[in-house]
């Protein structure tokens, strides 16, 4: 027994002190020793090959069905406007055939539509020997099954372990660390600190993750003084960010770990940290928020205009709130590649546990970062539409299509004054035709 | 993981029932599971969570075509409480292209088939009639969102759609005719000439055409 303690402890210190000099170290300074990038080199070409067995395995046919799927859709939609489709109908001012368009609108509509798709995760173009992504694809061979079930092991019996250390460290160190640095006195130097502490701890959750982000046009990082905007797709958005600079975070206040975390970190960074209460006070936040901003020395606000999760194919309708505060936008795109993990939080499927546990065992999360150049509020362009400007070029960068749709229709309903704008435009083209033919014509029915 | 035999034996049969090719209906299969959540059966309320479907102001009257028992290919009249992945795949082959080898008596049946669903949308009490006042119901749907808009407008562009439509079936009525209601054969004179075909399908993108575009 004691020889199996004895042996246990030494494996443990060994683990615990090659984690400590390849990984923690580096994060305090900021160097990569590598290693990641020699992973991620091994795992591309493991998953390169299981794409060319996966080819060759089925047939010709279906191989092709398979780029195909990957497509947002099964429908091939004809674009012409309301307007244009009816006055092709009409003989008259209103026809029985004006109802086709309705209908066919409708049944598009059923079979596929734009909005909740985004709600549930990207599908594949080629399995990436996940069971989780396992949706279109079947047993081939032998050899992919054996690949799969190393696979296995390698995610859940050596990188799940390494990964849960890794966060419990990252996530320890942040809370004490911002504790004692929030015990000095406000000055350069806590300040100094602070930066050093949030830095080191966002590395050490990045490398928990196995993350590989590729910065883009670092010049355009955001500045102090400043709003930083960015397309959301999981909890995980902010580690990304913070990974490469300092921000600001604001958010609701919640209990629990988070909770902790939190009441931490404003210690040592003003973070803003609403309570449930005063985020239906709009005004209050934006008051603080203009506080902020105002302050020139102060961190970058980071802010996620859509207020919910997607799912990385597509912007949706930024809340125009976050563009009222004023000050200088600096629009951000992430991008992540689905093809070594999937970043996306399903959360009416996955509670938060389970989620950081699909992450964990993903491959790694492989993500892009553009930062945009600042944009500004033009004369005479209001909230909404400024909020479309920088929705669209981060969507454009980003590779991402635009919605204009709320993300918000993920849990409730299309409010009905949109619904009434439809009929409205309808009614608007049949009585404006209709004006001096059948009004006038006056035949009563009997 | 894959299908397993029996699966594949009944999207066999439902490719020859409603003329999808065996991707689409596992693609609607797929969004039927989606719709219903899961379940075997579709309800009216499953429909409430498509925000595109919101925006259509003849909504529910596309739902309730769904659950039109004549629809539906059955024999009883009425509507349906629920419906199965079948009957989901026989409305939606309703708006199923037409093919370019189809024969005259085929695409005159297809043609049929399209314009007695349209019926059907139109006739509500399902007497077989489209009466005045089932018109003027469609009509006032699809306007009731101008608030700007009388009922009167509204009803008086009914009656005179509905007037044309009688001078095209009947002819010229007597003064003390009075006009039933739409028939079926006088809804399918209507039409004659018309080529519906084109507007009332939606295209369901083939996957293999696609690739070779590449």
């Amino acid at each position: 027994m004691e020889a199996w303690g004895a042996a246990a402890t030494v494996a443990l210190s060994v683990w615990l002190a090659l984690v400590l000099g390849l990984i923690l170290l580096p994060s305090v300074i900021g160097v990569s020793l590598g290693i990641s990038e020699l992973y991620m080199t091994v795992l591309v070409k493991t998953l390169e090959w299981a794409t060319r067995r996966i080819e060759k395995g089925v047939k010709k046919q279906q191989a092709r069905m398979l780029k195909d799927s990957a497509s947002n859709g099964i429908i091939q939609r004809v674009n012409t406007t309301m307007e244009k489709e009816i006055a092709s109908l009409h003989r008259a001012d209103f026809e029985l055939s004006d109802i086709f368009y309705f209908c066919r609108k409708g049944f598009e509509a059923i079979v596929e539509d734009e909005v909740t798709q985004r709600f549930s995760s990207e599908e594949l173009v080629s399995w990436n020997l996940l069971t989780r992504t396992n949706v279109n694809f079947q047993y081939i061979s032998l050899r992919l099954t054996i690949v799969w079930v190393i696979g296995v092991l390698v995610r859940y019996c050596l990188l799940l372990p390494l990964r849960l250390t890794l966060a419990t460290i990252g996530i320890h160190s942040m809370i004490v660390g911002t504790t004692l640095v929030g015990c000095l006195p406000n000055g350069s130097i806590k300040d100094w600190l602070s930066e050093l502490v949030h830095l080191t701890c966002s590395r050490i959750l990045v490398r928990a993750l196995s993350g590989t982000i590729h910065y883009h046009n670092k010049e355009n990082k955001p500045q102090k003084g400043g709003i930083c905007v960015a397309n959301h797709t999981s909890p995980i958005d902010v580690i990304i960010l913070t990974n490469d600079g300092c921000y600001a975070m604001v958010g609701q206040a919640h209990g629990g770990l988070m909770g902790v975390i939190q009441r931490a970190t404003v210690k040592a960074c003003p973070h803003v940290w609403f309570e449930r209460s005063e985020v239906k006070d709009r005004h209050l936040v934006m008051k603080r928020l203009k506080e902020h901003v105002a302050d020139k020395n102060k961190l970058p606000i980071l802010i996620f205009p859509e207020g919910t999760c997607i799912n990385n194919t597509s912007v949706m309708m930024f809340k125009k709130g976050s563009f009222e505060i004023g000050g200088t936008i600096y629009p951000v795109a992430i991008k992540y590649d689905p093809q070594f993990g999937d970043a996306f939080w399903n959360s009416s499927k996955y509670n938060a546990v389970s989620y950081l546990l699909r992450l964990m065992t993903s491959w790694a999360i492989v993500c892009n970062v553009w930062y945009l150049p600042p944009m500004v509020r033009e004369e005479g362009e209001d909230a909404v539409q400024f909020a479309n400007r920088v929705k669209s070029a981060i969507a454009l960068q980003g590779g991402l299509t635009e919605l204009p749709w709320d993300g918000g229709l993920k849990r409730a309903k299309v409010k009905e004054t949109f619904k009434e704008e439809q009929q409205k435009n309808y009614s608007k083209m049949i009585v404006g035709n209709g004006s001096s033919g059948n009004l006038s014509s006056g035949t009563e029915p009997d | 993981m894959g299908s397993s035999h029996s699966m594949s034996e009944e999207i066999q049969e439902l490719a020859e029932k409603t003329g999808f090719t065996s991707e689409q209906i596992e693609h609607l299969h797929r969004r039927f599971k989606q719709l219903s959540g899961d379940q075997p059966t579709i309800r009216k309320e499953h429909f409430d969570n498509i925000p595109d479907l919101e925006f259509n102001p003849i909504r529910s009257k596309i739902v309730h075509a769904f659950f039109d028992k004549r629809n539906l290919r059955q024999e009883s009249d009425g509507l349906a409480d629920e419906i199965n992945f079948e009957d989901f795949l026989t409305i939606m082959s309703y708006f199923r292209p037409i093919e370019m080898n189809m024969d005259e008596e085929r695409l005159d049946h297809f043609r049929k088939e399209k314009l007695k669903f349209l019926f059907h949308m139109y006739d509500s009490d399902h007497d077989g009639k489209i009466t005045l006042q089932e018109y003027r119901n469609v009509v006032e749907e699809l306007l009731s969102g101008n608030p700007h808009l009388e009922k009167e407008s509204a009803r008086s562009i009914a009656d005179g759609a509905m007037m044309e439509a009688a001078s095209i079936c009947v002819g010229q009525m007597e003064p003390d005719q009075v006009y039933e209601g739409i028939t079926f054969e006088d809804f399918l004179k209507m039409w004659q000439g018309i080529d519906i075909e084109t507007k009332m399908h939606v295209r369901f993108l083939n996957m293999e055409t696609i690739a070779q575009c590449h």
